[in-house]
C-alpha cells in the first residue's frame, strides 16, 4: 500500500541517489509503521518544476511549487502526528541523499482505507485488524 | 449497492483507473486487452453502475521504481468506483480485476497491487 511517487527535475539524480532514496523512504515508512518492507514502491517520475499530480489515494490533484515533490499514499488510520513524523523523516533524507537545500523539496500523503486494496493477493488490514492480519497471513518482510 | 455520484454523472465518468507499470514488463500492445477485461471484471462484479471507464497509464522508466528499496516489477492498478460498494462485493472487485491481470500478463500475485477507492474519498 504505502505508495511514494517522487517528482523530480529530469536528469536531477543519479540511479545511486535514487536507490538510496527509495531505501531511505522503505526505512523511515518501516520504522514509523507496520508495514512489510516489500510492501512500500517508491516510483521516480520526470517532472516540471511546479505543477500538479493526480492524487493517488484521494479525488483531484495535487498542487505543488517546488521543484522537488514527494506525493505519498498509505493506508489510512494513522495519527496526524505520526504522518507528519514519516513525511519529515523522508524529506530530511531525500534532502540529504539529493544533496540539495530543504526548500526545493515538498510533499504531503494522502490516505485510503487499508481494506480498499488488495496487494500479494491479500485484502488489506483497516485499523485495529493489522496484529491478526499478520498473524493469519504469511507476510514476506 | 451505490449512491449518487453527482460529479462522475455529469462527465458520464463512473470509474477511473490509474495505471502504473514498471518499462518493459507489461507490453504496449496488451493494454487494450487489460483494459477491456477490467471492463468486463467492473460489469461482472459492479453490475449496470460500470461504465464508462477512463484509464490513464503511467509506465515507470527503468531504475526509476523500487519495491522495499530494490528494482520493482509491480504493476499498481489504482481504480475509483461508485460510493456505497459495500465489503465483500469490493473485494470480489478487487480480485477479479487482480486475477485478469495476472492471467493476462503472466506476473506472481506479488506483482500487482490492486485497489478500488470510493469515488469521493477525499484521501
Amino acid at each position: 500500500m504505502p505508495f511514494y511517487r517522487c517528482l523530480i527535475p529530469e536528469g536531477s539524480l543519479t540511479y545511486d541517489q535514487r536507490e538510496r532514496i527509495a531505501v531511505a523512504i522503505t526505512d523511515v515508512h518501516c520504522g514509523l509503521s507496520t508495514a512489510p518492507r516489500s510492501f512500500v514502491q517508491v516510483a521516480f517520475l520526470n517532472s516540471s518544476e511546479g505543477g500538479e499530480v493526480a492524487d493517488s489515494h484521494g479525488s483531484g490533484v495535487i498542487r505543488y511549487d517546488t521543484p522537488y515533490f514527494i506525493a505519498g499514499g498509505n493506508r489510512a488510520g494513522r495519527s496526524l502526528e505520526t504522518k507528519s513524523r514519516i513525511l519529515k523523516g523522508i524529506i530530511d533524507r531525500f534532502v540529504e541523499i539529493a544533496d540539495i537545500r530543504r526548500d526545493l523539496v515538498s510533499g504531503t500523503i494522502s490516505e485510503a482505507p487499508g481494506s480498499w486494496t488488495m496487494e500479494a493477493g491479500r485484502i488489506l488490514p483497516d485499523p485495529g485488524e493489522e496484529a491478526e492480519w499478520l498473524r493469519q497471513e504469511s507476510v514476506p518482510a | 449497492m451505490f449512491g449518487l455520484i453527482q460529479s462522475s454523472l455529469a462527465t458520464g465518468t463512473l470509474i477511473s483507473f490509474e495505471i502504473y507499470i514498471q518499462e518493459g514488463s507489461v507490453p504496449d500492445d496488451l493494454r487494450p486487452a487489460l483494459e477491456a477485461a477490467i471492463g468486463s471484471a467492473s460489469t461482472d462484479v459492479l453490475g449496470q453502475w460500470a461504465g464508462p471507464i477512463e484509464f490513464t497509464w503511467t509506465v515507470v522508466a527503468r531504475g526509476f521504481g523500487f519495491r522495499g528499496g530494490l528494482p520493482s516489477t509491480t504493476s499498481l492498478v489504482r481504480g475509483r468506483i461508485p460510493d456505497g460498494c459495500d465489503r465483500p462485493t469490493r473485494e470480489r472487485f478487487l480480485r477479479s480485476v487482480g486475477g485478469e491481470w495476472r492471467r493476462l500478463t503472466g506476473c506472481a500475485e506479488d506483482e500487482v497491487i490492486v485497489s478500488a477507492r470510493d469515488w469521493s474519498w477525499a484521501g
